[in-house]
């Protein structure tokens, strides 16, 4: 690891926030880590008690620390319900970056978050998958499936994230050309893997007189890098993305929730000079549903889209963005749609970037409990707006032998417009 | 030379605190495979607190086990019994007088895994529950199906059955609906000695011998394990309404009590909170409560559509005639949960003025509030602590809520002498150390001054018939 060039918060900044924490144990009632593992140390109380073991000496900042500091999504549930409005989000990050001075952060992870952290490596990753898909191994594969088992089911995971919903076409547009200067930011999942949402976001935005540039160096989002601790790599990450962008711009239009909540730590992480900047675009930036449903867009009168809906909240979007009702408006004015709210809509799907990967049993666990929520609605497909919900919904869905499908609002949106002009 | 003489001093430090070894921990894994058994230092640091904030004392277990049934509840039992060695049995941890510390070591006994409510009965009206349950959780589960489990602790997201029988809990609702003890009809309770004991059973009426169950509803974890309860349900009510009534004294607030009760009235809760914790609460929240009134009431009425207006009614009336300044009744159900978002949001706004938040909790005849609560007053302003006080009024029950920072050793020690000279109050009055929280091991230095010599003795012969090698939760209710 690098040299480290900034001061980011470390754990003794927090102090007296991890103090604080009255060990009142309300946060067991929402913790789904707690839910899934029964144990005081995945839930915020017990971390906050580590914590201040650590702080005040009586614990060392070992290896096994570091193990429970992993049990946390970071799904920002405990934080609206603490008597004392402690944010275990932000401090753990704190806390896992001092753990990966300390302890390291592990191969599985520092791969991971190497292949993000280079639009080089993406790239091959993303020949490799275009090969994959025009060779049509991904169809091949689904016939093996039934035979692996366990790894059968990770290669249906697998291509259901490649499966693309809308193809780009360049549709009428229907209104007068908007002045507003937008900058789309797609994100790694939209440019390497699957550019279904990409293409419906450009499509949607077009078709409402909307043009949206995309600077052609943005880098990952470095939402993984954040929590996992690896602050160097993020605020690297967050100093290229706030260069792309022209400094007359009125929107950053993102389509992920976790692509979307990341603009707010920016002003944290970069250099002196960036930091005003950055705090101006973390107020322009606003996930695609907000901006649609806050503008009159084109809703076709001959289209129609006959099925049972309902809608995942991402943690990044309801509770980091605070946008959650947005969505549903969308959903609920197309023609012939029956949106039915699930249970537990906005509980994480336990995907939660890289814990998916760390913690497989317990992230897996998680999102079985969510598709069941999703299955009792009887939907036919299942709407969220986060490039990782995805990942966690579908884990759940394949677990259940569901065939659910998952969407992007605006998916349906551009599938709308494309009946529309047939 | 120096780390060679550490080493072999850090080498002769016991391992545990208790008789348990490694032997010992090799069993329980065999019972509860080795996930559910838990012997890293980090993971049982832990499990040294409850929610009663006891400063930086470190009460560590030696282990922590989570069974999965009752059957290893028993084996945990006779494996602990036969070594002496303390289990002190946890679920949400949401304790306030420090009744889940392990004071002597030991294991701590987590039921988070006993989460599952086994039946709910309609035609009986009774439902059994695991120990590690949520009380909201049950509560949703029996609304779902029109029926009712009235108590209510503040923590019910959290606290579980098993707890909440164990310390006898309460809530607003006491008042009309009584505790914890009026709606436990049989337990399953694991002994000492690993032996499985059905009490009571599961019929309103029942008396077959001694009443063992209410021997265990409040027995703090000292005498028997609660593996599973039987519990009575009611209907549920027809409507509840919600009011706040502010006034610029508390003696015209006590008055009002008095008087509602005194009309026949029985509001399904009766709670009051005084100036400092308006402000407070306006502080953080700003739910548009008064900050110029000494006291409010938080009433609300509940039962058929018909008697609820008509309760209304007559409260309003009194609360008129003793000098409210301001009466708000919610008209439907969002307004009333506005109206109990501002009592609710009480304690978390107490936990924002300093770090440390200690609730405490006494109990006087209801006549008696006015006086209590200015004698609460004058004490801990003497000490220069900052409480705010609460509670259910209905009931005489009071929480003055503390909130310092117990680094700072001169208020942790003020707040000592004050809690002792709260309690002293409290029972000169003619009242008691604790309304629903228990004495654990805050209060139990305080047992002589409310109990008699006689009963002390009798409460210590049942302990000693129960647990005769005491191990279940010791060190706890009674003074060493």
């Amino acid at each position: 690891m690098n040299e480290e060039k900034k001061n980011y918060k470390n754990l003794k900044d927090y102090t007296e926030e991890v103090y604080k924490c009255t060990k009142c144990g309300l946060c067991q009632s929402v913790c789904p880590v707690y839910k899934a593992t029964g144990l005081e140390t995945a839930v915020s109380r017990g971390k906050f008690t580590l914590l201040n073991g650590v702080i005040n000496g009586k614990l060392k900042f070992n290896k096994k620390i570091a193990k429970n500091l992993e049990l946390c999504l970071g799904c920002k549930a405990c934080y609206d319900f603490c008597p004392s409005g402690i944010s275990a989000e932000e401090i753990i990050a704190a806390a896992r970056h001092e753990s990966l001075k300390i302890n390291g952060i592990g191969f599985i992870k520092q791969f991971i978050l190497d292949n993000f952290k280079s639009n080089f490596r993406l790239g091959l990753l993303k020949i490799g998958l275009d090969f994959y898909k025009t060779l049509q191994i991904n169809k091949i594969s689904e016939f093996l499936v039934k035979f692996l088992g366990k790894a059968g089911k990770y290669i249906t995971l697998f291509n259901s994230q490649l499966r693309e919903h809308i193809k780009y076409k360049k549709l009428k547009p229907v209104k007068p050309q908007s002045e507003l200067n937008i900058v789309y930011f797609p994100g790694c999942i939209n440019n390497y893997v699957n550019s279904s949402i990409k293409n419906s976001v450009l499509m949607v935005l077009e078709k409402n007189g909307f043009k949206a540039v995309i600077p052609e160096n943005f880098t990952c989002c470095g939402i993984a890098a954040r929590s996992s601790g690896d602050f160097q790599s993020f605020s690297e990450l967050a100093e290229n993305n706030i260069n792309q962008i022209p400094n007359n711009v009125d929107y950053i239009i993102t389509d992920c929730a976790s692509c979307g909540s990341v603009w707010e730590f920016y002003p944290d992480f970069v250099s002196q000079n960036l930091v005003d900047k950055a705090k101006i675009l973390a107020g322009k930036t606003i996930n695609i549903n907000k901006f649609l449903a806050e503008r009159e867009i084109y809703f076709p009168e001959n289209a129609e889209i006959s099925k049972k809906i309902t809608y995942h909240d991402p943690c990044h979007l309801k509770r980091f963005q605070k946008v959650f009702e947005e969505p549903r408006n969308i959903l609920k004015q197309i023609q012939g749609i029956d949106f039915r709210e699930m249970k537990d809509a906005d509980v994480c799907c336990g995907a939660a970037g890289t814990f998916c990967v760390s913690q497989p049993e317990i992230s897996q666990a998680i999102s079985a409990k969510k598709a069941q929520n999703i299955i009792d609605t009887k939907a036919d497909i299942v709407c969220t707006s986060c490039a990782g919900c995805k990942i966690g919904l579908s884990q759940g869905l394949i677990e259940k032998n569901s065939t659910i499908s998952i969407y992007n609002p605006v998916e349906l949106i551009a599938e709308l417009y494309l009946t529309d002009e047939k | 030379m120096l780390s060679k003489k550490l080493q072999f001093k850090s080498k002769k430090m016991p391992k545990f605190k208790s008789n348990i070894n490694d032997k010992i921990i090799n069993s329980l894994k065999a019972i509860l495979g080795n996930q559910n058994v838990l012997t890293d230092y980090e993971d049982r640091y832990v499990y040294a607190y409850d929610a009663t904030a006891i400063g930086e004392d470190l009460y560590l277990p030696d282990i922590v086990v989570l069974p999965e049934n009752k059957e290893q509840i028993c084996e945990i039992a006779r494996i602990a019994n036969e070594n002496k060695i303390p289990i002190v049995t946890r679920a949400a941890g949401t304790n306030l007088v420090g009744g889940c510390i392990p004071l002597k070591g030991g294991i701590i006994l987590h039921l988070s895994k006993m989460n599952k409510i086994l039946n709910i009965d309609k035609d009986n009206l009774i439902c059994t529950a695991q120990p590690g349950v949520a009380v909201g959780q049950l509560q949703q589960e029996v609304e779902n199906v029109g029926l009712f489990y009235p108590p209510d602790p503040a923590s019910l997201k959290v606290s579980t059955i098993g707890g909440s029988i164990a310390q006898s809990s309460g809530g607003p609702r006491g008042f009309k609906y009584g505790t914890t003890k009026d709606y436990v009809l049989g337990l399953e309770i694991v002994l000492s000695d690993g032996t499985l004991l059905k009490t009571g059973g599961t019929t309103v009426k029942n008396v077959t011998g001694y009443n063992l169950t209410q021997l265990f509803v409040g027995s703090e974890g000292t005498l028997g394990i609660i593996v599973e309860a039987t519990l009575k349900l009611i209907p549920k009510p027809e409507e509840q309404q919600v009011m706040l009534a502010y006034f610029e004294s508390m003696n015209q607030a006590a008055e009002t009590i008095t008087n509602i009760i005194s009309a026949k009235i029985t509001p399904a809760t009766l709670d009051i909170m005084d100036k400092k914790t308006m402000e407070t609460i306006e502080n953080f929240h700003h739910t548009g409560l008064p900050t110029d009134m000494e006291a409010v009431l938080v009433i609300e009425t509940d039962g058929f559509k018909e008697s609820v207006k008509i309760q209304t009614r007559q409260i309003i009336d009194i609360c008129n005639k003793f000098g409210a300044k301001n009466i708000k009744v919610s008209q439907n159900q969002q307004e009333a949960d506005e109206l109990w978002f501002a009592r609710r949001s009480a304690f978390g706004a107490v936990a924002r003025l300093r770090p440390n938040v200690l609730t405490e909790d006494a109990v006087v005849p209801r006549d008696k509030i006015p006086e209590f609560i200015s004698k609460t007053r004058e004490i801990f302003d003497k000490y220069n602590l900052t409480v705010c006080i609460m509670g259910h009024a209905g009931d005489g029950n009071i929480h003055p809520n503390v909130s310092l920072d117990l680094r700072n050793k001169e208020e942790a020690e003020n707040f000592e002498k004050a809690a002792e000279e709260l309690f002293d109050a409290a029972i000169e009055l003619g009242g008691s150390l604790s309304g629903e929280h228990g004495i654990g091991m805050l209060k139990s230095g305080f047992m002589k001054k409310a109990l008699d010599e006689a009963s002390i003795k009798y409460m210590k012969e049942i302990k000693k018939l129960f647990d005769p090698k005491d191990i279940l939760n010791p060190g706890k209710i009674f003074h060493e």
